[in-house]
């Protein structure tokens, strides 16, 4: 070790001017860039945010795809159609019979499920992003750095959230594919993306990595590892699956106004979440509950 | 000199416990201030309030003339922390843990680039910096760690136990390091240390908490003329001294007090003069002496001098 002399005058780069939103976004993305080049190497991490989507999104439709086109009587499809509410019924039942099925799950039962993706994501690496950065030691070194408690929590939030759209909407392009694919020759035309899919793409899938997040941040305030994060984090979050399969059954989604208005009310849940985690954010709590 | 840091009635407390209490210090510009004390003493806590990243119950400081509590930012763009555990990411390579801190502090990607390899150079890492820290040692953590609170040339350094798991090598040249940024460029650096030894060596003054309250702040010298009636001395007698002897010395003008010892005495004096005098009076008593030192009193004897009567104070 050749410790020498230390470089001559104390140079400080000058502030930025410009902060849009009055964030130092600089600052920020340099956050999210470290925090994810380290969450891509670990497995725990990334083997559940690959698997999952891909089970959901190409696997499950694929094999529902390829069942539907090989049943050969459409009579059950038609009599279950009758009990869907009118909006959906409508467009369905007016398709020829050996369409139906494939259009009604390929167009329409997935979409709620779709959303454990966005939620699973953002709740994963909210994980990794609040309660990680405590157990590593390292949430200590950033509270010495020059960022602002807003700018931090501003930053671990756009951790979670962008890759959880990122990967929803690169699944949703993976699952039109296989879905289009499954049902060529003998559905007319593609059944995605419809009306409700873009609504639950756009709309709802941010809403729930949103909620994802808010859930998560709460959950890792009181967690000093990743792993209690997560057990506590899956308490709430294991029920909210359900709720979305049980969706899938009851077909509330299909109404677009219904799925409106769904996505404005997860919103304003998460959201709200968000904004009391981030009021709770401040480094004297941080530093202070260890 | 003015001063770099001041505080003033700084406390805070957690769930009732009382980490820092009341404390008043004052470091100077370009000063290296030994921040001593037992475990849990509130040096770290200290160092937390002082750099903002905890706030005060009551009382407040100043760090470059700013309030950390209310410009936290500004401070620390301007000080640089070596935290007790070096808190790098195991998952990143030790250059990206070091460029990462770099970016956060402001630099370009290519300036970010340079310092990055300055200081990995300056802690002999270099050969280390494409590897994941996840495998490094004690010592390799802590000099990578000290290479990044330097990356950006602060003005003040805190420095949380720095040599703590270095080898005797490292822990001469980050020694030396800490006594010339402090002597030859001016910075200021708040040392927090168990090794009184090291800390005396380097540093300027020293600082002495307790329960979180400062016994007491001052150069070793001043604080040891405060604790003790005389400079103390050894004289080798060979074996331990007599009543005879000690009946003799003790009544040699400037002398305060006498202590038997296994090989001697161990004197207090008032001057150098008396020094002269006892080894006359030992002669003349027919008494052999095989050496006479003054012992100048080191951090270390202030520092258990202090922990004593602390101890004293707070027992009964
Ligand atoms: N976040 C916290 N929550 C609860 N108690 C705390 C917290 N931080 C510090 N303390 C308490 O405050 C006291 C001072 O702690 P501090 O870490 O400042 O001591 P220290 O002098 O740095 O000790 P050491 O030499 O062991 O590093 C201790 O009693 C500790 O238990
Ligand atoms: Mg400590």
């Amino acid at each position: 070790m050749t410790i020498g002399t230390p470089l001559a005058a104390p140079t400080r780069p000058v502030g930025r001017s410009s902060r849009p939103f009055g964030v130092d976004w600089p600052v920020v993305s340099a956050v999210i860039a470290r925090d994810l080049r380290a969450v891509r190497r670990s497995k725990a991490v990334v083997v559940p945010m690959m698997l999952v989507p891909f089970l959901l999104l190409v696997v499950l439709p694929l094999l529902v795809g390829l069942a539907a086109r090989q049943a050969s009587s459409p009579n059950g499809t038609i009599s279950f159609i009758d009990s869907l509410p009118a909006a959906l019924a409508d467009p369905i039942a007016n398709l020829p019979p050996d369409q139906q099925l494939l259009t009604l799950v390929l167009g329409y039962f997935l979409a709620p499920l779709f959303l454990i993706v966005p939620l699973m994501v953002s709740a994963v690496l909210a994980a990794d992003a609040f309660a990680g950065e405590k157990e590593r030691h390292t949430m200590e070194t950033l509270l010495h750095l020059p960022i602002t408690d807003r700018d931090l929590f501003i930053a671990k939030f756009l951790t979670g959230f962008l890759p959880a759209v990122a990967v929803s909407w690169i699944g949703f392009t993976a699952f039109a594919i296989v879905a289009n694919g499954v049902s060529w020759g003998i559905v007319d035309g593609l059944i995605v993306p419809n009306g409700l899919w873009l609504v639950v793409i756009f709309w709802v899938a941010p809403a729930v990595a949103t909620l994802g997040l808010g859930i998560m941040v709460r959950v890792s305030a009181r967690s000093r590892t990743t792993q209690e994060a997560n057990q506590l984090g899956g308490a709430v979050i294991l029920p909210l699956i359900f709720l979305a399969v049980g969706q899938a059954t009851g077909l509330l989604l299909v109404d677009l106004s219904v799925a409106l208005a769904i996505g404005a009310a997860v919103w304003v849940i998460g959201l709200l979440l968000v904004w009391r985690g981030a009021a709770r954010f401040t480094r004297d709590r941080i530093a202070g509950n260890p | 000199m003015s001063a770099a840091i001041i505080t003033s009635g700084l406390s805070r407390s957690f769930d009732g416990c009382v980490a820092v209490d009341s404390l008043d210090l004052e470091v100077q510009a370009g000063e290296v201030l030994a921040l001593l004390g037992p475990n849990g003493a509130g040096k770290t806590t200290t160092v937390r309030l002082l750099n903002g990243v905890l706030t005060p119950d009551s009382g407040g400081a100043t760090v470059l003339g700013m309030d950390p509590n209310v410009d936290g930012d500004e401070v620390r763009r301007r000080t640089g922390v070596l935290t007790e555990a070096a808190g790098l990411d195991d998952r990143l390579t030790a250059r990206e843990n070091l460029e990462f801190t770099a970016r956060m502090r402001g630099f370009t990607v290519a300036e970010a680039r340079l310092r990055v390899d300055t200081q990995l150079d300056r802690f002999g890492m270099q050969s280390m910096a494409e590897y994941r820290t996840v495998g490094f040692s004690t010592g390799q953590k802590k000099r990578l760690a000290l290479a990044r609170s330097l990356l950006h040339d602060p003005e003040i350094l805190f420095l949380d136990e720095p040599t703590s798991g270095l080898d005797p090598a490292a822990t001469r040249d980050v020694t030396d390091l800490i006594g010339s940024l402090a002597r030859e460029h001016g910075r200021t650096v708040l040392l927090a240390t168990h090794f009184l030894g090291e800390a005396g060596r380097i540093a300027d003054r020293m600082a002495v908490l307790d329960h979180g309250r400062l016994l007491a702040i001052g150069r070793p010298e001043d604080l040891a003329a405060e604790l003790w009636d005389g400079t103390p001395a050894e004289i080798d007698l060979g074996e331990p001294a007599t009543d005879a002897t000690m009946s003799i010395v003790g009544q040699v003008e400037g002398v305060a007090g006498l202590e038997a010892g296994a090989t001697g005495l161990t004197v207090a004096l008032h001057d150098r003069e008396a020094m002269a005098r006892v080894l006359a009076a030992l002669a003349a008593a027919g008494t052999s002496v095989y050496g006479a030192s003054i012992r100048r009193a080191s951090m270390e004897d202030v520092y258990f001098a202090l922990e004593d009567s602390s101890l004293q104070r707070v027992a009964p």
